[in-house]
């Protein structure tokens, strides 16, 4: 072992034990605020959801949730642009001739089999995400992952970016989008419109929904392309 | 109130349909961010003028009251750090034709949670602005086509980054441990009792560790020499003047709202001079020219960091007139040495080839250093007396100040001589383009322009120091529920 590692190990070791003193005095169990409380009564009637989450990602906190899906889209871009250099090169040189195969016919067709499935599950998911638990960002994880399977199984075959990044785009247009609507119409930046409705209903908390489909549809454009880039670099 | 929102809203919404533009519209898309940042611009200067006219104002994202929802501050001292950064990324689009659309996106998103980070008044909000800039500037600084050593200075920046978001989060999730609450306001109004005990006080200084990466503090500051050496010029000037004001803004909001009174400007004021030290003697042993105006970068935020801890206005006052004389002046360096890089002894003669660039070079360093009518002597001015005046540990900090000027005084003057000699007939170094000075040539103006107006300057400064302390008329602003005096 050099000196660095020693000097690394150590530095961990102090940190640790600095950290376990700091939250052996930490107050766990107070609720100092009730800000907690406050959200969990006033949520299903100020913001009719039945998923008090959502509540909090939506409405309560609506602009941490843009900055989320911001850092992911800032994420993609730098990373697609580190990738995208020289794609052809390294397609040659790396990955060989041997990997450039297709997957074989059980798997294509199980692939293909899956994608349908998947669909149907993520949307499910992103359109039930303020009655249930679930949401935009893991049914979008879910719609990367049905476009990027059939991938897996043909190698050589090229994502079509173009339609990714439309459709990112377009999705984070139209969650700003309704936040600025919100800003003409109600005087505050992403307000939520509409009637919350009955809690539990599959068309209640006003906008609410919509805010969620444009985040499910970001974020599975954006991971699949990002995933897309992984593969072909 | 709809400007603030647009400020955010704007830079965010073309960073999305600038791609759909560059497909459609090639001609109208190299206007397109440019466009963005003058409109954001106008916004920002017609805020500041409201602000002088009605005082500080706040609005509340998402129409929910404070504990609850977010709210945003709009007062005189976040203004004028989004008008430097809107400014200043403007200028650099100057000279700079046909950059590639991920640069320009990246960019927009830099300034539009740059804006949101500097208005903003939630912990997890900052944070959460604070991480989208973060992964921009990683992406910027590794922009450069076909270099790996900006590739390797980029991975190097996004890990010690990385541990930083992570210490900022970690000191974030304590704060919320120990108050409940996420609300700067709020937590004004709470911090005396809860978070001026040892464990607030190490969540403090996770925070800095965090925002430190960015504002180039001492110890998380070992990625900008190597980031400074490789990346595009233009990035490092956007990220040396302008963001790393940013992040220094939000740990001068932390200090004033939530450790006012407290022990927590002793650990600024000790990360601030460890810096100072370190980074002078490190830019007076360097020899290449990017390093030692990294070096020298670091320096001058640590300077600023011992500003800020000074408790009271006068502090705020200095700290703020360094913050933006430093904004000004090294951009500008910056963008003059694009085409000189390597060893500063090859810039001998350098006054024959390129004239206006030497003078540039000649009066930025002379104010960094401190040289009477320049800016930058009375911005150290105000500094020498905010830290005498507050005596006790701050006069061993302007004794230190005195000691780093000198060795600052020692490696510009080494570089300026350089420059000047007229021995060398053939001076080795290229000739910048004339549309590469532009910016510099206009950041040059800007100084000249301030130390003709030094006394406006500092009452608009004086009067604005005094907002950012009031921290009363913070709290009747955005926290509802203590004006009905609950």
């Amino acid at each position: 072992m050099k000196a660095r590692h020693i000097s690394s190990l150590l530095f961990l070791l102090g940190l640790g034990l600095l950290l376990i003193s700091i939250f052996q005095n930490l107050p766990y169990s107070n609720n100092l605020t009730g800000i907690g409380a406050n959200i969990n009564a006033q949520a299903p009637q100020q913001v009719g959801t039945a998923n008090i989450v959502t509540s909090v990602i939506l409405a309560y906190r609506g602009l941490d949730t843009l900055g989320e899906l911001l850092i992911l889209f800032t994420a993609s871009i730098a990373a697609g642009m580190v990738l995208a250099y020289n794609p052809d090169e390294l397609t040659d040189s790396v990955l060989g001739k041997q990997q450039q195969q297709p997957a074989g016919f059980i798997l294509q067709t199980a692939a293909d089999l899956l994608m349908p499935f998947l669909l149907i599950t993520g949307m499910y998911i992103i359109l039930h995400g303020h009655i249930t638990p679930g949401g935009g960002f893991q049914g979008g994880a879910i719609l990367a992952a049905a476009f990027f399977i059939p991938l897996l199984t043909l190698p050589g075959k090229r994502m079509d970016y173009q339609l990714g990044s439309l459709l990112e785009a377009l999705a984070g247009i139209s969650f700003i989008s309704i936040g600025l609507i919100a800003l003409f119409w109600k005087g505050q930046f992403l307000a939520p419109l509409g009637e919350p409705g009955v809690p539990g209903a599959l068309l209640s908390a006003g906008s609410l929904p919509l805010l969620y489909l444009a985040t499910g549809i970001k974020v599975g454009a954006e991971l699949a392309n990002l995933l897309a880039r992984l593969r072909d670099a | 109130m709809i400007g603030p929102v647009l400020l955010i809203a704007l830079p965010f919404l073309g960073a999305f349909l600038l791609p759909l533009v560059y497909q459609h519209y090639l001609r109208a898309a190299y206007w397109a961010a440019p466009m963005v940042v003058i409109t954001n611009l106008i916004i920002a200067l017609a805020l500041w003028f409201g602000v002088s006219m009605v005082g500080p104002q706040s609005l509340l994202m998402g129409g929910f009251a404070a504990p609850l929802g977010i709210t945003y501050y709009i007062d005189h001292l976040a203004l004028l750090f989004i008008i430097l950064l809107l400014a200043g990324s403007l200028s650099l689009w100057l000279g700079a034709w046909h950059r590639r659309l991920q640069e320009e996106m990246l960019t927009l998103l830099l300034i539009g949670s740059g804006t949101g980070m500097a208005l903003s008044g939630d912990l997890f909000n900052i944070y959460v602005f604070f991480e989208i800039m973060a992964v921009a500037s990683y992406g910027l600084t590794a922009s450069r086509r076909h270099c790996g050593q900006s590739f390797a200075a980029s991975l190097r920046f996004l890990i010690v980054g990385a541990l930083g978001s992570s210490m900022l989060l970690l000191g974030i999730a304590l704060i919320y441990a120990l108050t409940g609450t996420l609300n700067l306001s709020h937590l004004a109004v709470l911090a005396p009792e809860l978070l001026h005990g040892t464990t607030g006080l190490a969540a403090f200084a996770f925070m800095l560790i965090g925002l430190g990466v960015k504002a180039e503090l001492f110890a998380v500051n070992t990625w900008v020499p190597e980031v400074y050496a490789h990346a595009p010029i233009r990035v490092i000037a956007l990220l040396g003047g302008f963001v790393s004001k940013l992040a220094m803004l939000i740990i001068v909001r932390l200090l004033l709202l939530l450790y006012a009174g407290s022990d927590a400007y002793l650990i600024l004021l000790g990360f601030g001079a460890l810096g100072l030290l370190t980074a002078e003697f490190a830019a007076l042993h360097a020899t290449d020219l990017r390093r030692i105006l990294a070096y020298s970068s670091m320096g001058q935020l640590g300077l600023i960091a011992i500003a800020f801890s000074i408790p009271g206005e006068a502090g705020l006052i200095a700290g703020v007139a360094l913050a933006a004389h430093h904004a000004v002046a090294k951009p500008a360096l910056f963008l003059l040495i694009e085409n000189w890089g390597g060893h500063w002894q090859k810039l001998s003669g350098a006054v024959k080839v390129a004239p206006l660039a030497s003078v540039i070079f000649l009066i930025m360093t002379l104010s960094l250093i401190g040289v009477p009518p320049l800016p930058g002597f009375w911005a150290k001015l105000l500094l020498f007396q905010a830290g005498l005046t507050a005596g006790g540990i701050f006069n061993w900090a302007i004794v230190l100040i005195v000691l780093t000027t000198l060795i600052e005084t020692a490696y510009w003057l080494r570089i300026n001589r350089q420059l000047f000699q007229s021995e060398n007939n053939q001076p080795p170094v290229n000739i910048p383009p004339d549309r590469e000075l532009w910016p510099a040539a206009l950041l040059l103006v800007l100084l000249l322009l301030i130390s003709l107006n030094i006394g406006t300057i500092s009452d608009e400064l004086t009067q604005m120091a005094y907002h950012a302390n009031d921290t009363e008329t913070y709290i009747k602003h955005t926290l509802p529920m203590w004006q009905t005096g609950e």
